[in-house]
């Protein structure tokens, strides 16, 4: 473990989590409506319904979200299975997806099936990131277990000697330590919140792979470290690196910063989003 | 005083290196000629003390496994074969009894060792392979030549090309015989971070010698159909993957004027080159090269299958999503056969999904994945390949690329469920 990082540059204020926005929508006939432009675009007709990826897209970004909010590596959900929805666009070509979907535990065993459902409403704008999102679900862990499993992944993090940073989880071959094991879900809490700030109606994310992992000691007993992530980013196969600052105590609100580079070509300037949040510390939805 | 690394229970006998003393190929393990292990027997606490004096004359060098303890307990001492006559010697003149547990130690260890190399490097045959886990392009490329040597009447490998940098493409043919007969076509590896499609097709090409004769659906198959399969598709990307970047996906070729490698293969099919779907970009993982067919790993294909002639099925595998998906990427309209091609999807998926209960989902490339220019398998239909379909195995993201080792075997067991359906198909609608 590091001595105590040295102090950040004093931060900006911290982004507020995204509300709702109630927006006055024209239910127009999607027939319609200009089919949103670029590679990706799907027209819908009336008849079929929203494409089942829209359903899927809104699903992942109302997970991202909702994991980061949660604060709980133990009890990250992913998509099991969307059941309904129904999507109405505006003139302006924002989206809102209204879906009932499920969700199994992300640290499960394979084929162990508990299935937490939940709805949402998730407000897409146009082609721009962070899109909205109202989520509830059905409890997947009791939460004295969940506490249980936060703190013994916290005692685990506390344990971690040696230095990490030359350390890939997964390795090449899939495969991750036991005893780091709570890296990765750390870090899956912490990407979750930049993967949800990075979703838009066409882009969605997942996590690859973990490098540069760095942990610094604290006054206050928190969690606090870095890593590298490799986000890949489905639609257009890139693989996005993103360094993050993680601070993480057992059922205290989380802190995420960081910093993507978007690699587009060498002779551009590459571009980079930054990035930071406190997750709010009144959890309603749970 | 004795060898580190050994271990001291007499029960190990049969595993005489420990955890620690398993080395790797790198290091050589001490060689010890001619030493041997002696059972002492005490009859009481003066033997004992005899042999803790043993113990105590360093110049003998004796390791004892099971060290002097009270009456009763039996003592296990490795003796250096210089001390071997001192101690026998000893023991003898007080009266106190030894069996020899291990005339030779050496000759263990050289089994041993024998065993954990052979692990280690390469299988001497296809029965000793290892398919539960992720192997290098050299391994693989071993794997082809063993197969073809152990099935000779059945297998022969092609050389369909070379890569860019080099690499030959290989690609294996499964024939009971005919001219030219109907074949099947299956690529795995196009995308060289789809490490477990590269490993599926080393399974299903053992599968397949396993199965014929034995399985009456393959067997039926393979006795009026061929079947093609390059399991490396993309060998430099795919060197890549293990020498540098484990998530390189394209090829590696060089764009003049760009300092970004590599072009998209499965965007550089002559089927929508260029329109939207792929990127004009040289970095872009989805670059689609400067023309359709520059990259050669996909002139070679196309190259074999126009030159056969008579290819009915094209089957490409990729990783992750759990789709099964037919033509069009490049454009929405439904091809002519979407209809039938909707319905074989469907059962195949069936069939995938009654192993292990892995649910995937089926349908165009443009409506249930993305719009997508320039694949493969929207060139080989419109080629006339009617029943082309491309694989998108495990996961759905949780995984994704690096998929645990441990799910090669399950992946690739429920994946040849489909792919006999879509063979099965083939062989019963000729057309």
């Amino acid at each position: 473990m590091q001595p105590r990082r040295p102090p950040p540059p004093a931060p900006g204020p911290p982004r507020p989590a995204a509300p709702l926005l109630a927006l006055p929508l024209l239910l127009l006939a999607v027939q319609g409506a200009a089919a949103p432009t670029g590679p990706e675009a799907a027209e819908w007709r009336p008849d079929t319904g929203p494409p089942h990826g829209l359903l899927r897209q809104a699903a992942r970004a109302a997970l991202h979200f909702l994991n980061f909010r949660a604060g709980s590596p133990s009890a990250l959900r992913v998509l099991a299975a969307v059941q309904e929805g129904r999507a109405r666009i505006n003139a302006k070509k924002e989206c809102t997806v209204d879906l009932v979907f499920t969700t199994e535990h992300y640290n499960s065993e394979e084929g162990e099936e508990r299935l937490g459902k939940c709805s949402a409403r998730v407000f897409f704008r146009n082609q721009k990131p962070r899109p909205a999102v109202n989520v509830t679900c059905a409890r997947l862990m009791e939460k004295t277990k969940r506490q249980q499993e936060d703190y013994r992944l916290y005692k685990q993090m506390k344990q971690l000697r040696n230095p990490l940073d030359g350390v890939s989880i997964p390795d090449s071959h899939g495969h991750i330590d036991p005893s780091l094991r709570p890296v990765w879900e750390l870090a899956f809490l912490g990407s979750s919140y930049v993967m949800w700030e990075k979703t838009t109606r066409f882009l969605h994310y997942y996590m690859a792979q973990l490098s540069g992992v760095k942990q610094w000691e604290t006054n206050d007993g928190a969690i606090d470290f870095d890593y590298t992530v490799l986000l890949h980013e489905f639609s257009t196969q890139e693989i996005i690196p993103c360094r993050i600052h993680l601070v993480w105590s057992p059922g205290k609100p989380l802190t995420v910063k960081y910093h993507c580079q978007e690699l587009l070509a060498p002779e551009d300037a590459s571009g980079t989003e930054e990035g930071s949040a406190v997750a709010p510390t009144e959890l309603s939805n749970f | 005083m004795g060898f580190p690394g050994w271990p001291p229970p007499t029960s190990n006998l049969g595993r005489v290196l420990s955890q620690e003393g398993l080395l790797g190929p790198s290091v050589s393990p001490p060689v010890l000629p001619r030493h041997q292990v002696l059972r002492i027997s005490v009859a009481d606490e003066a033997q004992v003390q005899k042999v803790k004096e043993l113990e105590d004359l360093e110049h003998l060098q004796l390791d004892f496994w099971r060290g002097p303890a009270q009456p009763g307990s039996p003592i296990d001492v490795r003796v250096p074969f210089p001390s071997i006559q001192a101690v026998k010697i000893f023991l003898e003149a007080h009266g106190i009894e030894y069996t020899i547990m291990i005339e030779d130690v050496q000759s263990l260890l050289d089994e041993e060792q024998e065993q954990m190399l052979a692990f280690q490097a390469r299988a001497s045959s296809t029965d000793n392979f290892n398919y539960a886990t992720y192997h290098s392009l050299e391994e693989i490329y071993d794997f082809i030549d063993l197969l073809v040597a152990e099935n000779p009447k059945l297998v022969s490998k092609l050389q369909i090309g070379s890569s860019y940098e080099g690499r030959p493409l290989y690609v294996l043919k499964f024939s009971t015989g005919g001219k030219n007969r109907p074949a099947i076509w299956i690529d795995t590896g196009i995308h060289s971070r789809e490490w477990v499609t590269q490993a599926s097709g080393v399974w299903f090409a053992k599968k397949i010698v396993q199965d014929y004769g034995r399985d009456p659906a393959i067997t039926a198959v393979l006795d009026s159909l061929d079947i093609f399969l390059e399991i490396v598709t993309n060998p430099d990307g795919f060197a890549y993957t293990h020498s540098t970047n484990r998530l390189w996906r394209k090829t590696r070729s060089h764009t003049s004027g760009s300092l970004c490698v590599g072009a998209d293969p499965n965007r550089n099919w002559d089927a929508g080159f260029g329109l939207a779907g792929a990127s004009s970009s040289p970095c872009s993982e989805t670059y689609h090269g400067k023309s359709a067919n520059s990259e050669v790993e996909v002139k070679s294909i196309v190259d074999f299958v126009k030159d056969h002639g008579n290819i009915k099925a094209f089957i490409s595998i990729h990783s992750y999503s759990q789709l099964l998906l037919y033509p069009y990427g490049y454009k929405k309209a439904a091809v002519a056969d979407q209809k039938e091609l909707d319905e074989v999807a469907k059962s195949a998926v069936a069939a995938l999904t009654s192993l292990y209960g892995t649910k995937f989902q089926y349908g165009s490339i443009y409506t249930t994945i993305y719009q997508a220019s320039g694949s493969s398998i929207d060139w080989a239909y419109n080629q006339g390949i009617k029943y082309s379909f491309s694989f998108e195995l495990r996961d759905t993201g949780r995984n994704g690329f690096l998929l645990p080792a441990s799910q090669i075997i399950p992946t690739a067991e429920e994946t040849w469920l489909a792919l006999q359906t879509i063979l099965e198909y083939t062989l019963n609608h000729p057309y």
